[in-house]
């Protein structure tokens, strides 16, 4: 084979480059079977990939050495699978197997690379982009790639109001020092189940208030009461940042305590109810029936709003949805085009809309019960458990197979 | 518990893949019918090591064990070589 150009080491923000652009590549992942199935590179459109744990390529290449053993494997077992014109990234937990991965390929004659870092460095990496910065008004969001989570950054006058903040904190405090902010006040829309919440740990360690709805504030299978400390949000009740005001609507459903906020007309972070293909589930309280007629209710009551209004969602299912820009937001009016959820609800009564609901619940993730209690205060993880429980991606909007006769779908 | 082995590989402070390469150079040079006892502190290696006895002809994954050894959790591999 003609030697392959020479990739070098993709790190994982090589790697969220390529996978924006729709760059072709191949993945060979290296881990078990499990932790593959559980969670694997996703781009904009699959990425082929296959899986071959390493310990096997290192058994059946049936050398001492680690590369000599795999290239061995490779060579006589993977020849048929592995493109010769792509490059081929070698993935597993930590990057360092992975880096022998890359080097047999690279003996082979492949364009082998190496995810440096592994999918722990993939599943912590986080992107901060600007979808507005003007001399008087910001709004930044941070996108934790792997997990499809969400964050808000809006800032006027030196003043930041975070919200949704993600578990690691640097993005924030590396946003902050850049653009010269105080981080004034940290809101969680709502208290998630998916992911473990940053914010009153950003709260303490930069002075902000930290708020929270407090229906929200109880853990809604244990119904015990949060410990830490927040401030209650009411219906209403206005944030100033800077020069700008956010305020916070009540629309229960995703959780019985979920508000979104506006700025003006402009700008709406709509948390967990509208995302830009799909809507949040009402199931992860354990209250499926009785919450989904809640989420119809207040989801007709954001339809209300300015179709101008730009809709900054707390997650995505798929990097697509950011499209070229990588910025994940549209238009009120363009999403009543093309959500699917969305579509639903303007043609369907309310029963026929928590029917819709119901039948497109996807599975119930168990590790999410442990989540809340974590964000309620009521469990305190290891590091190693943190991410642990948040391994894979988020899985907080409807299942997307159950629409069938969506008008506006492409 | 306490089982018996023949060798003991010290793989603790290394990580993925070298406890498992190094334990497997190891029982290369063991007899049939004796026990490599690994001291691991890279959890992967749990999972890592059930893998590997399972395509390994000549493994046998004994028994796996979780130690706390100055205040870290240590993992604890049982492997035999069969034939």
């Amino acid at each position: 084979m003609k030697e392959a150009p020479d990739e070098g080491v993709w790190t994982a923000g090589h790697l969220l480059e390529r996978l924006e652009r729709r760059d072709r590549f191949f993945v060979l992942d290296v881990r078990n079977r499990d932790e593959f199935e559980r969670f694997q590179l996703e781009g904009r459109s699959q990425v082929p990939a296959v899986n071959v744990p390493y310990f096997e390529m290192l058994e059946l290449g049936g050398k001492d050495e680690m590369v000599d053993s795999i290239a061995a494997y490779l060579e006589r077992d993977l020849t048929d699978r592995l493109p010769a014109d792509l490059p081929i990234l070698a993935v597993c937990a930590r990057g360092d197997t992975s880096e022998f991965v890359r080097q047999a390929l690279r003996r082979l004659g492949y364009a082998g690379t190496n995810l440096q870092g592994g999918i722990k460095a993939w599943g912590g990496y986080y992107a901060t982009r600007a979808i507005v910065e003007t001399s008087d008004l910001a709004v930044y969001q941070v996108v934790r790639p792997a997990r499809g989570c969400l964050s808000h950054v809006v800032a006027s006058a030196g003043k930041a109001i975070v919200i949704d903040p993600l578990r690691h904190l640097h993005p924030y405090r590396d946003l902050a020092r850049s653009k010269s902010l105080t981080i004034e006040k940290v809101i969680d829309t709502h208290g998630h189940a998916d992911h473990i919440s940053g914010g009153p740990a950003l709260a303490a360690e930069t002075g902000a208030s930290y708020h929270l709805h407090p229906y929200d504030a109880i853990h809604p299978m244990d119904l015990l009461p949060a410990t830490m400390p927040y401030e209650p949000i009411r219906d209403g009740q206005i944030f100033p940042v800077g020069r700008f005001d956010l305020q916070a609507l009540h629309i229960p459903g995703h959780t019985l305590g979920l508000v979104a906020l506006r700025i003006d007309d402009r700008y709406l972070f709509t948390g967990d109810s509208i995302f830009i293909r799909s809507l949040a589930r009402p199931d992860l309280g354990g209250k499926a029936e009785v919450w989904a007629r809640l989420h119809g209710r207040s989801l007709r009551k954001l339809l209300g709003l300015p179709g101008g209004m730009s809709v900054l969602p707390g997650h995505f299912s798929s990097l697509d949805e950011g499209g070229d820009t990588g910025r994940f937001t549209a238009s009120l009016d363009d999403l009543k085009q093309r959500n699917d959820g969305l579509l639903v609800l303007q043609r369907e009564s309310d029963d026929g809309f928590v029917r819709y609901l119901l039948e497109s619940l996807p599975k119930f993730i168990p590790e999410y019960v442990d989540i809340k209690r974590v964000n309620a205060g009521l469990l305190a993880p290891t590091e190693e458990d943190a991410a642990t429980l948040e391994l894979g991606k988020n899985v907080c909007a409807l299942s997307q197979a159950n629409v069938t006769s969506g008008g506006g779908k492409p | 518990m306490s089982l018996g082995f023949d060798k003991l590989l010290d793989a603790r402070g290394l990580n993925c893949p070298m406890p498992l390469v190094n334990a497997r150079k190891e029982i290369g040079k063991l007899d049939p019918g004796q026990v490599l006892k690994v001291v691991a502190t890279d959890r992967g290696s749990v999972a890592d090591f059930q893998g590997w006895a399972k395509v390994a002809k000549n493994v046998e994954l004994v028994a796996q064990e979780t130690e706390v050894m100055d205040g870290a959790n240590v993992y604890v591999h049982y492997v035999k070589r069969t034939t």
